[in-house]
């Protein structure tokens, strides 16, 4: 029989992950996972650490800890902080993937005896041929292979999602027949070690800002920026300039930054033109099945959030591509990744470097 | 299953069970009382007293029962506050019912000094000697330590103090039932003891006060404990503690030898198969039964956990209140290196441990790392 290590959050995702093995009858087995440390000496996971107890225990399945908070630091953090300074917005939950849970965490797992690790993404792996593929989550709203796109087929093939076909609500629910105590648990929001700390204050604490002026495309300025790293492309809320600086009423967004000039610029409305942009360049592509997708009906993500839009890969290199869209898009912002996807099927994905029209 | 972290808790022995089942049963007077039932329950008391002041060569008024070893070693500490010296010095290898207790105390104007181990973790006694100030109001040291069982020169130390009128406590915790323990050979003024170390509850501890005047009390309400620690007593819990003080004392030189046979049958064979493993600690003057060994090039969360799953309990480092097993601080002041430390596990025998089970432990190791 195959033995599955799940990764537990404490989260209910998880927890009904774990649920589902136990009842597919795998042999299963918890491991509970520290990935930063806190600032004071008393152990404030320990409310996670709990819930998954509660878990397991009623599971009848045993749950182990570990620490991985120096590959965290050194394989994630670093290059998150890295990111940040030069202007950039950086996805550390994707990284966190490729080098914690699936490859830290991994590695662990299979010490300890594992055949297989399981967690609790909405996502789902298909066979298809020799090859495995990384399909969307069945629950649009919460699907996850978005952060998966930098999996390999070696990582695939010691994966299992066992929650991709489910729908959110529906595992809250199986949560509470199975009177786990964090069926109600809210979904984690943001960056996991920043959890629900103020952003600005948490990036000052490791990043000097350096405090300089607001300019429209005119050069006219409107205000003073914090530090550049605290903003974003897009981004509306928190820039301080009241609508009586600009001509007509209507909000502010972030057009730009200028690194060498420590400049924000920004520009008034969503449908500004500067907003949107049609091509971009990215580099560290990750095929997941290992070849460049020869597909005719590509789309892509540019953020999380953002919703699939067509587009086609337009030059090739072996670790840079540039990507036409059929329309252009919002706020495209380098440090993000952009993600590939052939109907329901994740291809791959990319961060971007820059953008252009 | 055998359970080999005698260190970390041990199991009631079963006279203690049955005794603390029928006292919590039967025996519900309040020991304040006057009527029969109170004073059924203060005979009690007062028996489990005299037990266990027998057990470390102490007269039964220098015993007051606690909550367990943490909150013994609190009570001294803060007592502190209360006295017009205000410097204390400790190891710092301590437990940290002794050193967070001092951290916490710094707002409050006591200073400590923490006297660093050698690699074997006995306490640098010329630092110690240096240390002393005129305002040194406590010295406060383990008589043995609970990861790698050296045992401290807690004799030498009081005598170093005695004339200069520099109390001195130990935390012997780990202690009762290993090695002899007597007040007043030790000369201590303060010594710290939880049940669930030796084969009592948990929830169960004392502390023994040489002259009650310096000490001040926690907990303040009725006048329990000669107005040291208020509170309706556990009788149950008391009781326990006192014939476990004395089944732990009983046979002391048999029980130790059986430490003793065990740990030798477990090192050599170790060494047998597996010549690269660091024991760590005081070869001689250690703790009988309490081996802390590292194995080079294994993690020891993994070994831990495959352990368990092969059914062996043992222990590793220090753990959070998450599971997530740390390198030990202990270690890192006896000077091991981070890999070392974090590849170490601590394997404490106890009285129900048998040959037979140390065997099964050995070739469970040996299968886990030749896999």
């Amino acid at each position: 029989m195959e033995h599955v290590i799940v990764g537990l959050s404490g989260g209910v995702d998880s927890a009904v992950a774990a649920a589902l093995l136990v009842e597919q009858g795998y042999s299963a087995e918890g491991l509970f996972m520290k990935n930063w440390e806190e600032d004071s000496q008393y152990c404030t996971s320990e409310k996670d650490y709990k819930d998954a107890l509660q878990v397991c225990d009623s599971l009848g399945i045993p749950l182990r800890s570990v620490n991985f908070s120096r590959e965290y630091w050194d394989k994630v953090f670093k290059h998150f902080l890295d990111e940040y300074r030069a202007g950039r917005t950086p996805n550390p939950d994707i990284l966190c993937n490729t080098e914690i849970k699936f490859k830290a965490f991994l590695d662990y797992a299979i010490e300890l005896g594992a055949d297989k690790i399981a967690t609790g993404h909405y996502a789902r792996i298909l066979k298809s041929g020799e090859l495995l593929k990384l399909a969307r989550g069945t629950d649009q709203n919460k699907d996850q292979s978005y952060f998966l796109y930098g999996l390999n087929q070696e990582q695939l093939s010691r994966a299992f999602f066992p929650i991709g076909d489910w729908e959110k609500t529906t595992v809250r629910q199986k949560a509470r027949e199975l009177g786990f105590n964090n069926y109600y648990k809210k979904d984690s929001t943001g960056i996991c070690f920043i959890g629900e700390r103020h952003f600005k204050e948490f990036l000052q604490r490791y990043l000097p800002a350096q405090p300089g002026d607001i300019i429209t495309q005119e050069g006219k300025p409107v205000g003073q920026h914090e530090g550049l790293m605290y903003y974003t492309m897009g981004q509306r809320q928190g820039l301080g300039i009241g609508g009586g600086h600009g001509t007509l009423e209507k909000p502010w967004y972030v057009l730009d930054k200028k690194m060498e000039k420590n400049i924000l610029i920004v520009g008034q409305g969503h449908d500004h033109p500067d907003l949107y942009h049609r091509s971009l360049s990215c580099s560290h592509v990750h095929w997941i099945t290992g070849k460049i997708p020869k597909s005719e009906t590509l789309s892509a993500k540019i953020r999380y959030r953002a919703q699939d839009a067509p587009c086609r890969i337009e030059t090739t290199a072996e670790q840079s591509v540039s990507v036409v869209f059929e329309k252009p898009q919002f706020a495209i912002a380098p440090g993000q990744s952009i993600v590939f996807y052939e109907h329901d099927i994740c291809l791959g994905g990319a961060v971007i470097d820059s953008r252009w029209n | 299953m055998p359970y080999f972290d005698h260190s970390a808790t041990t199991p009631v022995h079963p006279d203690v069970l049955e005794l603390m089942a029928i006292t919590q049963r039967d025996v519900y007077g309040n020991p304040s009382s006057v009527h029969a039932q109170g004073r059924k329950a203060k005979s009690i008391i007062e028996k489990a007293r005299s037990q266990v002041a027998a057990a470390i060569g102490a007269k039964p008024d220098q015993i007051i029962f606690t909550s367990g070893g943490s909150e013994s070693n609190n009570q001294v500490l803060r007592s502190v506050l209360n006295m017009n010296k205000k410097h204390i010095i400790a190891t710092a290898i301590e437990h940290p019912a002794i050193l967070n207790v001092l951290k916490s105390l710094e707002q409050f104007g006591l200073s400590h000094n923490c006297i660093s181990v050698d690699p074997n973790g006995t306490m640098n006694f010329h630092e110690f000697e240096n240390s002393i100030r005129d305002t040194t109001g406590l010295i406060s040291v383990m008589l043995a330590n609970n990861e790698v069982g050296t045992i401290q020169p807690v004799q030498e130390i009081v005598k170093t103090a005695k004339p200069k009128s520099i109390p001195v406590h130990t935390d012997a915790v780990q202690c009762l039932g290993k090695i002899p323990i007597d007040v007043d050979e030790l000369g201590i003024d303060y010594l710290s003891l939880s049940a669930h170390k030796f084969y009592g509850p948990k929830g169960s501890g004392i502390l023994y006060i040489r002259d009650k005047k310096f000490i001040s009390a926690l907990i303040i309400g009725g006048g329990q404990e000669s107005g040291l620690r208020a509170g309706t007593e556990n009788i149950a819990l008391i009781a326990g503690i006192g014939l476990a003080a004395e089944i732990a004392t009983a046979d002391l030189s048999g029980r130790a030898r059986n430490l003793t046979d065990l740990e030798t049958q477990f090192k050599t064979g170790l060494k047998e198969f597996f010549p690269n493993a660091v024991f760590n600690g005081n070869n001689v003057h250690k703790l009988p039964g309490l081996i802390n060994v590292s194995f080079p090039g294994f993690r020891s969360d993994i070994l831990v956990a495959k352990l368990d799953r092969a059914g062996m309990a043992v222990s590793s480092g220090s753990a959070c209140a998450s599971g997530i097993v740390e390198p030990s601080d202990i270690l890192k002041a006896m000077g091991v290196e981070d890999e070392l430390n974090t590849s170490t596990l601590r394997i404490s025998f106890g009285s129900t441990n048998t040959a037979d089970e140390t065997t099964d432990l050995l070739s469970a190791i040996n299968s886990i790392i030749t896999s």
